[in-house]
């Protein structure tokens, strides 16, 4: 008979459980951890319920999750609508590279968050600079695996194409895109993961909504439970939207054993 | 029409003291409709020939004519079948072979009475939605002849297209071919290591040296079969015990032998 549950989610769960009573009796149990440091459960939950409730740093938790979450959509989508293209185009022309490699060179050294400073200069506090800032960040690794991927080609699989006549539009469409695509969900996934880093970074130095705010303000009321809620929520978050990249990834890479598990 | 000719062809990879010289001097012409065969040894520059005339590879020196004009880029004129097959992973079975078609903007209709034709030919009917990774490497090698096929293309080029098959299938994939090519003869250059294979499915069967590739000798395969009426015999493993068919293969066998280091019959 096949068990219940997977051992594999068995081990993960207990994993989870002992973690949970470490924390517990680190915390409330015998006090070695004080509140002043980090939050028992106890604390953990009442400032759940105050975020939820009351709210706090302006408007609820949800309000706060939504936002975020919506600047990191669309700077990733920006990113990796202009990323992924120009990858390709690099990838599929030594021109395009020699001309725009240069450009990569010199910006590629400069951290991305190092933009913050300007960006808000530019733009304020509002949405347009974290999207921009979430531009930079994820615009980079979305190009460089695209091209990467072009370069990967199978050989062979080009000539075959050009043997059988294939015009240029479809070349790309039906050839070199689902050639690469494999390297550009390696891409989509770093961009991915660089937007949530930029876009809490954005905030926590600068905003007036959002989860990075809850964060900036719950370390200056000192606040440890509330910098807890702020990181769990970050957390869930990013691993929910990765979970969905992937999700897509497994559908458009259904071809592609490799893939597979 | 489909002429293919070699004049005075080089090729040399690479530049200066690093250069390989992998064609020396060779001279081949191929009537329109002509099935030649070549067989030579390993690396001795097969391969680049047929890339050559598909418009892949450019001669380092002489020409390389199809229908008296020099090649200058691939096309669906010179359907290759590729020694790596090189089919498309993200396309099915019946999009690798439709896209050939499609670019030809042939008429939908026409295009699946053409589709489905090349997937009785190569007996792939109950495979047309898998994708090439679920497929063994025999049935891969039958998707890429039917992509090539399907375009019925002046010139077909096939790099070791049996290559990949197993005894039973390739026999039947070699009868197939003797019977399309008689029926609807086209220009084939065909590549194999094969010496049988050479001599049952050729007019003539071009045999080279080791590197640099030269052609050492052509033989008319053509005149014994038509004088000893092979094609009367249904059957390949009876053509095979003719003593007409036995005398040419020994020949060849003999003739590459001669080539030191070959190791690959
Ligand atoms: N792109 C290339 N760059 C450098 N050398 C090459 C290139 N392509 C082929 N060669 C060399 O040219 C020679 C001929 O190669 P080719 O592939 O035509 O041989 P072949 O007769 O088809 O061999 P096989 O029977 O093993 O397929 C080989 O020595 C090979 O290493
Ligand atoms: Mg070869």
């Amino acid at each position: 008979m096949a068990p219940l549950v997977s051992r594999k989610t068995l081990i993960g769960g207990m994993t989870v459980i002992g973690l949970v009573a470490l924390w517990f009796g680190l915390t409330t149990l015998t006090g070695l951890v004080t509140g002043a440091r980090f939050p028992s459960p106890a604390e953990f939950w009442f400032s759940l319920k105050q975020i939820n409730g009351r709210g706090y740093a302006g408007s609820t938790l949800a309000s706060h999750a939504v936002h975020s979450l919506k600047l990191v959509l669309m700077g990733f989508t920006v990113a990796v609508m202009t990323g992924v293209p120009l990858g390709l185009w690099m990838g599929w022309s030594r021109r395009v590279e020699a001309f725009i490699n240069p450009v990569f060179l010199i910006i590629r050294p400069i951290p991305p968050l190092a933009w913050i400073p300007l960006a808000i200069l530019w733009l304020g506090l509002g949405d347009a600079a974290k999207i921009l800032v979430i531009w930079f960040s994820a615009f980079v690794p979305s190009a460089i695996n695209a091209f990467t991927g072009v370069r990967n080609i199978d050989k062979p699989v080009l000539e075959a194409a050009r043997m059988l006549g294939t015009p240029r539009w479809r070349m790309v469409r039906e050839v070199i895109l689902p050639a690469s695509l494999p390297m550009i969900f390696t891409g989509l996934r770093l961009s991915l993961q660089a937007s949530w880093t930029t876009l809490v970074a954005a905030e926590l130095v600068g905003a007036l909504v959002g989860v990075g705010f809850v964060l900036n303000m719950a370390q200056q009321d000192i606040y440890p439970g509330m910098i807890l809620v702020g990181m769990v929520t970050v957390g869930i978050l990013g691993w929910a939207t990765t979970v969905l990249l992937a999700r897509i990834e497994r559908r458009a890479l259904a071809w592609n054993v490799a893939a597979r598990d | 029409m489909g002429s293919i000719s070699f004049r005075n062809v080089d090729k040399v990879f690479g530049h200066g003291a690093g250069g390989v010289k992998a064609l020396d001097d060779i001279n081949l012409e191929i009537a329109d409709k002509e099935f030649v065969a070549i067989v030579g040894p390993s690396g001795c520059g097969k391969t680049t020939c047929l890339r050559m005339v598909a418009g892949f590879e450019a001669a380092s020196a002489g020409s390389v004519l199809v229908n008296g004009r020099p090649v200058t880029a691939p096309g669906p004129d010179r359907a290759v079948v590729f020694q790596q097959f090189a089919l498309f992973p993200w396309k099915t079975v019946r999009e690798n072979i439709e896209l050939g078609l499609r670019n030809k903007n042939l008429p939908i209709g026409e295009r699946n009475d053409l589709v489905a034709g090349a997937l009785k030919l190569m007996n792939l009917e109950t495979h047309v939605d898998a994708f090439p990774h679920q497929l063994s490497g025999g049935m891969q090698q039958r998707v890429a002849i039917a992509r090539a096929y399907v375009l019925d293309p002046e010139v077909l080029l096939m790099d070791e297209p049996f290559g990949a098959l197993d005894a039973q299938t390739r026999v039947v994939m070699q009868e197939e071919l003797v019977r399309l090519a008689r029926h609807n003869p086209r220009t084939v250059l065909f590549i194999t290591h094969a010496v049988e294979e050479a001599v049952y499915l050729a007019d003539r069967v071009a045999i080279m040296t080791r590197r640099p590739g030269r052609i050492k000798e052509v033989l008319d395969i053509k005149a014994v079969r038509e004088r000893e009426n092979w094609d009367s015999h249904a059957r390949i493993e009876d053509v095979m015990d003719l003593e007409s068919f036995v005398h040419l293969r020994t020949h060849i066998w003999k003739s590459l032998r001669e080539e030191k280091g070959f190791k690959d019959v």
